[in-house]
């Protein structure tokens, strides 16, 4: 039932619904309440995760609140990756549990979080390259109610993109980097999503690209009220747009602190993660 | 030149059959990396159906009907069985395909018995001429390739233009994307497999006018038409098409000018070459795979 719910297609996208008043959550019906301040839109308990034999997740938790982009850091192997693909179901969870919105969704199918509103747009290889830039695009917005709201936010897509919409006709494999990045992260957010996880954006791009699209999670932020994990390598670039920041350390939480407060603290990124 | 006229027009209508169990296979290939090696058995069971709806109405079509749609049942259900065994290792689905095949073999040997059935055609199969020219097929070979044609373009269309081409190619190329976009590529796989079934039941009955019908009437044909979807590129629909149609011309010259008892040497032959010296097919993308 909570995933007919998140399929209503009334999510926030671009009209910066204001958290109090309109929200954006479920039908009343299912129970997971408005966004009242406290509850957060994602929260994560004791998650514990792995692959085969080996746990990559020793009981991670992490909450993050409506409009907040989250910095999920770590050296390689920390459990960054696992993290995310565990919230979204691309993994098996062990233990602990994934609230949205208050609701349980722990162990829910990723397409099944993809209906409840959790966009993830994995590292690297999320661009389907044998696809166009558009037939990508329409793609995010498959699991959306009506022809006329797809073909809406396609539209609005091609704004917030030009360069998306030049291509339009293009492969997708013709794409540069930065520009695969920009398609990933439309195509997500085409489905308007509640959660953004993004796994390593700025993975393989120059540093000019790297803060336009920082700026670019910066803006989605403030402009539609999105809730970001942003999973990444680069601390300074995350650290420099997120509210708060999570250093995760071999499969565990090592520091959760403001961001700005991380940033400042050369002394801990160093310990962990090098810097 | 006469000769080679016949030979080449005969050589196109049987290719289209090729190229209609080549598509089928590579319709669920593309999907799932799997080979369905009981895509020749589920098309003869649609045809046995098609023979006794024909036989109790009387009525070709409604017999044609009820083989395209109980091909796209069959294959639904056939997926359900191979479920199980995708994303395990690849021999897993190899012998369940198989055992799909002697299963629905063995079924059709029970319920129909062993015996050779005469199939009816569609059109009339006496040679068309034009003046005192043969050209050596008939108005039914021309049925064959026309509606071979036509399938091959409407999954083509619907492929590029539909949503749920859409969907079918996504799940195809990225299925770990799609089911990050909300696509439930279970249900895609089913119907991409519903789909290879209708097709070979399509080819199933177009074929059997010319092979009678027995419980493994159409292994022969597999072994073609899986010749024709390598020749192609096993993940090249249009491939699947052009291999069908090379394959039918090629061994319809060998049987025609060398013996028609070297047909199926000369497929086998044309399997093994193709394998050899190209792979991945004429059309098909380079990467590795196991079969």
């Amino acid at each position: 039932m909570a995933d007919a719910g998140g399929n209503g297609g009334h999510l926030p996208a671009g009209d910066a619904g204001s958290p109090a008043g309109t929200g954006g959550g479920p039908a009343p019906g299912t129970g997971g309440g408005g966004l009242a301040d406290g509850v957060p839109v994602l929260a994560v308990q004791d998650l514990v995760a792995g692959y085969g034999e080996a746990v990559a997740l020793g009981g991670v938790s992490i909450s993050a609140a409506q409009g907040t982009v989250t910095a999920v850091l770590g050296a390689n192997g920390a459990g960054k990756t696992t993290l995310l693909r565990a919230i979204s179901g691309l993994i098996k969870v062990r233990g602990g549990s994934v609230l949205l919105d208050g609701v349980d969704v722990t162990r829910r199918k990723p397409e099944d979080m993809a209906r409840a509103g959790v966009a993830h747009v994995p590292e690297g290889q999320g661009v389907i390259t044998e696809l166009t830039v558009e037939e990508n695009l329409r793609l995010g917005a498959l699991i959306r109610a009506g022809r006329a709201v797809r073909a809406a936010a396609l539209e609005q897509a091609y704004q917030q993109f030009p360069v998306l919409a030049s291509r339009r006709r293009k492969p997708a494999a013709t794409l540069s980097g930065g520009e695969r990045q920009m398609l990933v992260i439309a195509r997500a957010l085409l489905a308007a999503p509640r959660v953004l996880l993004l796994d390593e954006p700025s993975l393989g791009l120059a540093p000019i690209v790297i803060s336009q699209v920082m700026a670019l999670v910066a803006g989605l932020r403030d402009s539609t009220g999105l809730t970001i994990l942003l999973v990444e390598q680069n601390a300074r670039a995350a650290l420099a747009i997120a509210d708060r920041g999570v250093v995760l350390n071999l499969g565990k939480v090592a520091v959760t602190a403001q961001a700005a407060d991380l940033a400042a603290d050369t002394g801990l990124l160093n310990h962990y993660l090098g810097l | 030149m006469q000769e080679f006229l016949e030979f080449t027009l005969g050589g196109i209508s049987f290719g289209m059959i090729y190229a209609a169990i080549g598509l089928s296979l590579v319709l669920i290939w593309r999907g799932t990396r799997i080979l369905n090696y009981a895509q020749g058995g589920m098309a003869m069971f649609t045809t046995y159906i098609a023979l006794i709806v024909i036989n109790h109405t009387g009525n070709y079509w409604a017999g044609f009907a009820v083989a395209l749609a109980a091909g796209l049942v069959l294959g639904a259900v056939c997926e359900l069985a191979v479920r199980p065994a995708e994303g395990k290792p690849p021999m897993n689905a190899v012998i369940v395909t198989i055992g799909l095949l002697i299963l629905l073999e063995g079924l059709a040997g029970i319920i129909y018995g062993g015996q050779y059935r005469s199939f009816p055609a569609a059109f009339s199969v006496t040679g068309l001429r034009i003046g005192s020219t043969a050209l050596g097929v008939s108005r039914n070979d021309v049925f064959v390739a026309a509606a071979v044609l036509a399938a091959a373009l409407a999954l083509a269309a619907m492929f590029r233009y539909t949503q749920v081409g859409l969907r079918l190619r996504a799940t195809a190329f990225g299925p770990r994307v799609a089911r990050l976009l909300g696509i439930r590529i279970g249900r895609v796989l089913t119907l991409g497999w519903a789909l290879a079934g209708l097709i070979g039941a399509l080819a199933g009955v177009l074929v059997s006018p010319s092979t009678f019908l027995y419980p493994d009437s159409m292994d022969s044909i597999f072994v073609l038409g899986f010749t024709a979807a390598v020749i192609g590129g096993l993940d090249s629909p249009l491939g699947a098409v052009v291999g069908g149609l090379t394959l039918g011309v090629a061994l319809n010259y060998a049987g025609g000018y060398l013996g028609s008892a070297l047909v199926p040497v000369f497929g086998m032959a044309a399997l093994v070459l193709i394998l050899m010296v190209r792979p991945s097919g004429l059309l098909g993308s380079a990467s590795s795979r196991q079969v």
